[in-house]
């Protein structure tokens, strides 16, 4: 069996007297789609910030690709291939669409100029190559969820960490986002992606799904088996996890 | 002996350095509004004060409930005219209020050198000592004490006890909840601001019987009061009158033991180090 | 458009180069000083404009670039090139630990927390006995106005270029992407540590350079004329008039304050702290991108209908 492309071990961390994450560990394969879910307050973005290297945990150990990048900065962690998007959309709102994207870029791209080609093309990809030159700031909720991914994508990541990257969107615009997810997998880019509700996405998108709830994970396994479990359907207070919804 | 009378004269002066810096910090927790031209409210009180005690004898205690509104009326003029109205283009919220009091600040130092001149004044009032033995308590020092302490505890009681306080402190502490409870939250803002530097001219009011001072020293309160309200952890009131104990300590401290030039930086130095060290969301940021 | 500009720039320098030799000595006072404000407004753009980081502190590059070139002069008796370089050297080489400690420090902590190191770094070099110690620190002739503006231009035609290479550069990106919002700016790539060092140490080496040449300027120095708080007011106030985090706006900042400032300060010095202080509460309300980007949007808008 071969090393999982992400592995985290034990993570733990409390800040301002709350145990955001209690010991929590999961793996993520190459090219797998790990769906991350647990009610608000869960700790998925808490879990997120560890992973991206924004938090440091107290306890425990994150592997990425075989390396402990426990301790590593942000920016580190984000060449290695491990690229974020925010749960609520952070654009850099006085500059460019294209802008936005070849910061990410800059990574793999020697020039600037070489940058924002690529980015220009990651902003094409993403559908929003009529804004391409405009400031981030004039974009609409949907297309800075676009631009979140986008600027994710232009650093060529191995791993994707979505965090609630379906909320706010209509339906066709997530059965969009879900395909695009899809996608991504089936080109070899692994994601993780957090979500709270709209499970019948989750349903058809991962492969597999982590349940998070107060910093503890409750279960873990494919979705079908998931759907039944009673620890599951109990830490979202019995609310139906409305597949058909 | 001379250790505790350096002791006594800090723990003097850290009270008069609690309550400008009271002003200061109700500014901060409600807005987040770092006011640069704090100083020169406290400065400039005091040399009004000073002024006044020249031209016609009248004793600065008696012009507090002058300096008090004339204080509060500004602040409201300040918030309501131009803090309200900055717009968000230029930098965060943050940096163009910021920007905004270092302008100000200039703006009233100017003033004040061309209403008073730019000679350091004082009050020649009570002069005398309490002896305790061999500690001298100044009457000056005492009586400033006294009257940040009374002026304390009656910001105190406003903030626990009455509709204006709970809604201050509402808006500090959630906005979008105070805005949920109806709390019309530019007035309160407005008033918070007012008081802020109401209370700073009755510490600058205070201040001139105990300090000679000119127009150009408002820079050096506002840093004291930035540095007190750090150490105290920002919005947290009690803790910023420990600060003013531990910053009033140190400076008495300091200016005995390091001389004189040297004593100029102790405020500034103990400033940066605070900021440096002391614990919260000072120091970038650690968590999402 | 950009060959006309690029003439008309290349004219702008040979005028200022050959200025010195038709003009009288008021008239290069003036132009030194003009430039000497623009090059410091350009100075505080990179770190308070590009980087977001406002410094209310940079003064203390100012002062320490002054003391080391007059020091130097004085008592070691360099050449005055020499000198004034290694004042420059000396600001930067001390912004590089000075900023891994204070840009840890965000916002208002950061603004104030280098008005304080300001101040400090004043009463430290003012402490040292070989500076005068306040009473200041005479320089012996062997410069005139003309060298001191011949530098001076030259130093801030560099700020110039430098200001033109960050804004197109990636550094540049990096930059700005750290002021938009440093945490992400971390999680795309961007090592913002070593980006705001660069930055800042760029933003005190150009004061550093600039306070050498003020320096043999002066010819006398003491603390409170190069530590000067309205040097650093005037310069923070020039830069987001014209445009912080533009390319002219500091250029343009400068032009438009430095003859009303000089005639203000000679004249009336309280009420000149009055203005500027008042210009700055203006500006920040009503015209709080600068002249330049509004001048841009204009354009933009022209071009749109």
């Amino acid at each position: 069996m071969t090393e999982p492309l992400l592995a985290v071990d034990g993570v733990s961390i409390a800040f301002g007297g709350v145990q955001a994450l209690s010991e929590v560990s999961l793996e993520v394969r190459d090219g797998e789609i790990l769906a991350l879910i647990g009610p608000n307050g869960a700790g998925k973005t808490t879990l997120f910030n560890v992973i991206s290297g924004v938090l440091r945990p107290d306890a425990g150990d994150v592997r990425f690709a075989g390396r402990s990048i426990v301790g590593w900065a942000p920016h580190r962690i984000a060449r290695a291939g491990v690229a974020r998007t925010y749960q609520i959309v952070r654009p850099f709102g006085r500059l460019s669409v294209v802008d936005n994207v070849a910061v990410g870029a800059l990574v793999h791209a020697r020039t600037i100029e070489r940058a924002r080609n690529d980015a220009r093309d990651v902003v094409g990809f993403v559908g929003l190559g009529a804004y391409a030159d405009r400031p981030a700031s004039s974009l609409t909720l949907t297309q800075r969820k676009r631009l979140e991914v986008a600027r994710a994508l232009a650093l060529r990541p191995k791993l994707l960490l979505l965090d609630e990257v379906m909320a706010g969107l209509t339906p066709t615009e997530m059965d969009g986002m879900a395909e695009f997810v899809l996608h991504l997998s089936e080109r070899g880019i692994a994601a993780v992606a957090g979500i709270e509700h709209v499970m019948r996405l989750v349903m058809r998108i991962s492969h597999r799904i982590v349940v998070l709830d107060a910093g503890r994970r409750i279960a873990e396994g494919d979705p079908a088996a998931i759907l039944t479990d009673p620890a599951v359907i109990e830490a979202y207070l019995g609310a139906p996890l409305g597949i058909g919804g | 002996m001379i250790l505790l009378q350096l002791a006594i004269n800090g723990v003097l002066l850290g009270g008069v350095l609690a309550l400008s810096a009271l002003g200061f910090n109700i500014v901060f927790g409600v807005m987040r509004v770092v006011n640069l031209a704090h100083g020169d409210f406290v400065v400039l009180a005091a040399v009004f004060a000073a002024y006044e005690f020249a031209q016609s004898g009248i004793n600065p205690l008696l012009l507090l409930p002058l300096t008090i509104v004339a204080g509060f009326v500004a602040g409201a003029l300040i918030h309501h005219l131009l803090l309200r109205r900055l717009p968000g283009e230029i930098a965060s919220a943050e940096a163009s209020s910021l920007t905004l009091t270092f302008g100000l600040s200039y703006f009233l130092t100017g003033a004040g050198l061309a209403t008073f001149g730019g000679r350091f004044v004082s009050v020649p009032y009570l002069t005398g000592a309490f002896q305790l033995g061999p500690i001298s308590i100044p009457q000056a020092r005492l009586l400033a004490f006294a009257v940040a302490v009374v002026l304390s505890l009656a910001f105190a009681f406003v903030l626990r006890s009455t509709a204006l306080g709970r809604a201050i402190r509402a808006t500090s502490q959630n906005l979008d909840g105070a805005l949920a409870c109806g709390v019309d939250v530019d007035r309160v803002r407005t008033l918070a601001f007012a008081i802020g530097t109401a209370v700073a001219t009755a510490a600058g009011t205070l201040m001139s019987f105990l300090y000679n001072l000119n127009a150009q020293q408002g820079v050096l309160f506002t840093v004291n009061a930035f540095a007190v309200v750090v150490i105290g952890g920002l919005g947290n009131y009690t803790g910023a009158v420990l600060g003013a104990l531990v910053l009033g300590l140190a400076e008495s401290f300091a200016s005995y033991f390091v001389g004189a030039t040297l004593a100029e930086a102790a405020p500034y130095l103990l400033f940066i180090l605070v900021l440096l060290l002391a614990p919260g969301g000072l120091r970038g940021r650690r968590a999402a | 458009m950009k060959r006309a500009a690029a003439v008309l720039a290349a004219l702008v320098i040979v005028v200022l180069i050959l200025a010195p030799l038709r003009l009288n000595g008021y008239a290069i006072n003036l132009l030194y000083i003009t430039l000497l404000s623009i090059g410091l407004a350009y100075g505080w753009n990179i770190i308070s404009g590009y980087a977001g980081y406002f410094s209310f502190g940079q003064i203390a590059f100012f002062g320490v670039g002054a003391y080391a070139t007059g020091l130097l002069v004085a008592d070691l008796h360099w050449f005055w090139m020499p000198a004034a370089f290694a004042g420059g050297v000396l600001a930067c080489a001390l912004a590089i630990p000075l900023g891994y400690v204070m840009l840890r420090l965000r916002g208002p902590f950061f603004a104030m927390g280098m008005f304080g190191m300001a101040q400090m770094v004043r009463v430290l070099v003012t402490a040292i006995p070989a500076t005068g110690s306040g009473s200041g620190l005479f320089l012996p002739p062997g410069s005139g106005i003309t060298e001191v503006y011949y530098w001076t231009l030259a130093i801030c035609a560099g700020a110039i270029a430098l200001t033109i290479w960050i804004d197109r550069s990636a550094f540049g990106l990096r930059l700005q992407a750290l002021r938009e919002d440093e945490q992400v700016a971390g999680t795309l790539g961007v090592d913002t540590t070593r980006a705001k060092i660069t930055a800042f140490a760029l933003s005190a080496l150009i004061p550093g350079l600039l306070g050498g040449g003020y320096a043999l300027f002066l010819t006398y120095i003491e603390p409170d004329a190069v530590f000067s708080s309205r040097l650093d007011l005037q310069s923070i106030v020039m830069a987001i008039l014209g445009g912080l985090g533009t390319v002219w706006g500091p250029l343009i900042g400068g032009l438009v304050m430095t003859q009303i400032s000089e005639a203000l300060w000679a004249r009336f010095p309280q009420i000149y702290l009055m203005i500027f202080g008042g210009l700055l509460v203006a500006l920040l309300i009503a015209l709080p991108r600068g002249i330049v980007p509004a001048i841009a949007d204009r354009f933009a808008a022209r071009r749109n209908a």
